[in-house]
Formats: C-alpha cells, structure tokens, sequence
C-alpha cells in the first residue's frame, strides 16, 4: 500500500488537533448517520458504520495506534452517551475491526484495496459487536445473524470505501494545513 | 492504488461462502417445530412461554415491567411495546420460527423461539 504515512505531523500538539479532527469527524459521521431513515431489511438495528471512514483513514494514512486511539475514543463515547454495555459492545467491535484491517494489510501486503480492507474492517465489527452480545445476553451460536450480517458488513465495507475515496481529497487537505502550520510556526 | 482488486472478490466471496454455511445450518434448525419463546434478563433465563396454547395475551416480566410482550393465536410472539429509545425490539416484528431471535439491549431483555427438543436438552428449565 504506497500510503503517505510521512504526513503524520511529528510535532504533539499537531498530532493532537489531527487525532481531535478525526475524532469529530468520525462522530459527526456517527450523528448523520442515525438521522438517516432505518434501512429498509428485515433485519432492524444494521448501521452503515459511517464513522469508520475516520478510522479507516487513520489507519490507511496516518499510524496503527491512531486508528486504535480513535476506536478506544469512539467507544469512550458511546460509553458516556448510551451506557456501559453499548461501550463495551463497540469497544469490541472497533477494535477488532481495526484488527482485521491491519491482519489483512499485513497478511496480503499490497493485494487487497481499500474496499477488501473497508469489507474486512466492517465484517468484524459486526463479529465482535455480536460476540459481546452474545455472551452477554447469554445467546450462544446465532448463525441465522450470522447469516445475515456477513453479506450486510460485505455491502457497508464497499460503501464506506466509496465513500473514503470520495472524501479523500477533503481529509488530505487537512492534514497539509495542519503540517503547514507546524512547519511555519514551529 | 485501484479501487478493487481480485484478492477483494475473492475475500467477498468467501464471507458470502460462510453466510451461505451458517445459513444451511440456520435452515437445518428451522425443521424444528417452535415450542417456546424464553425470555433472558441478560443471561437469565427468567420466562420460558409455550407458543401453542392458541391463546392471546400481553404479559411483562418482573425484571423489566415497562416491557410488554405479546403472544398471539397463531404461536407468533413479539415485542409489544418497549420504554428504550430505539425501539429495534419492537421493530423487530413477529417471531415464529425456531431460531429467531429480538433483543432489546437497553432494558438487558432477549426474547428467543426454541424448539421442544432445545428445551428437553436443557432439562433445568421448568415450563409452568
């Protein structure tokens, strides 16, 4: 993957505001994406998983840690807004998603995209959100949301991978005025 | 770095590969004929209803009472109505199948169809 990890400022409190911009961005993105109509399957409940387009940015061009910093934050949030149990099932899922991505990173070099890394990334979100679930509700083996949820993560990792590239231009803008300033003032 | 690559078809098509397995072992346990819908207070058990009774009731249980269940004639049962913000429980729909399942994760209640032979394997539960 030819990423320009170069642009990770080096300076703290550069690194600070890029950290706290993703952040923000991954819950505005979080915020939109629950005023959005429910989606119409059979299954309620299934989000898009938006705000990993922040993380998954955070991994693809800046550092593993911030990606992990950025999963951990974005369940401190959950936490705070909707309880322990909500936080811990994100806690879950984020950061073995952000696991997946870097296993597939690593383990397929340069063969796998954004979008096979965003599907994987998305495929076991939903894996750790439904072990949490499972063992704590005490649910044992679900293969029918098994069934389910493996095509449905497939189907939201090549639309939050659209949509990254899409926003691609915008985020690497940002972290060239957030260098800019480091250099010309530091 | 382009778009989509082929290792990226190939990780789609194993995951549908498994959603298609875990669905063939779903379909295998749908055979079953329901019997009972139990009801979990996160990991308790705490309500075990028997679906064929032909009867038609709305009931809550101790541990959540702002939660309403309803059973219907036909065997079907569902969230009725719930005081949790989302509403996914109740939005859930009928369930009837061995299987199915509907969590409401805020009050900690997971309603679950199983079958006879399920509730014989767990020979503790007691069916009042």
């Amino acid at each position: 993957m030819e990423s320009s990890k170069t642009a990770f400022p080096k300076n703290n409190t550069a690194k600070l505001v890029l950290l706290a911009l993703l952040f923000a961005a991954a819950l505005v993105l979080a915020a939109l994406e629950n005023t959005l109509p429910p989606l119409p399957l059979p299954f309620p409940g299934l989000k898009l998983g938006l705000s990993n387009i922040a993380i998954m940015y955070a991994l693809f061009f800046l550092n593993f840690k911030s990606a992990f910093a950025l999963a951990a934050l974005k369940s401190g949030f959950v936490f705070l807004m909707r309880g322990a149990l909500s936080g811990a099932i994100s806690l879950s899922g984020g950061l073995l998603s952000v696991l997946a991505m870097i296993g597939g990173l690593k383990l397929f070099k340069t063969g796998l995209s954004y979008m096979g890394l965003s599907i994987l990334g998305a495929v076991f979100h939903n894996l750790g959100q439904l072990f949490v679930v499972g063992v704590i509700y005490g649910l044992g083996f679900m293969p029918l949301y098994l069934a389910v949820l493996l095509p449905f993560g497939a189907a939201a990792g090549i639309l939050t991978a659209a949509l990254l590239k899409a926003l691609l231009p915008a985020l690497k803008r940002a972290v060239c005025f957030i260098n800019k300033k480091e250099s010309g003032r530091l | 770095m382009k778009f989509c690559k082929r290792t990226d078809l190939a990780v789609i098509a194993l995951i549908l590969a498994l959603a298609g397995v875990f669905y063939t072992l779903h379909s295998a346990r749908q055979k079953e004929t329901a019997a009972f819908a139990e009801i979990y207070y996160y990991n308790t058990l705490v309500e075990t209803v028997a679906l064929t009774t032909g009867e038609e009731r709305t009931f809550s249980v101790k541990e959540a009472p702002n939660v309403l269940f309803r059973l219907y004639k036909d065997g079907a049962i569902c969230f009725f109505s719930s005081d949790c913000p989302d509403k996914i429980c109740v939005n859930t729909g009928l369930l009837s199948e061995v299987g199915q399942m509907a969590a409401c994760l805020p009050n900690g209640l997971v309603l679950k169809i199983v079958s006879l032979a399920a509730d014989e394997l767990g020979a503790d539960i007691a069916i009042g």
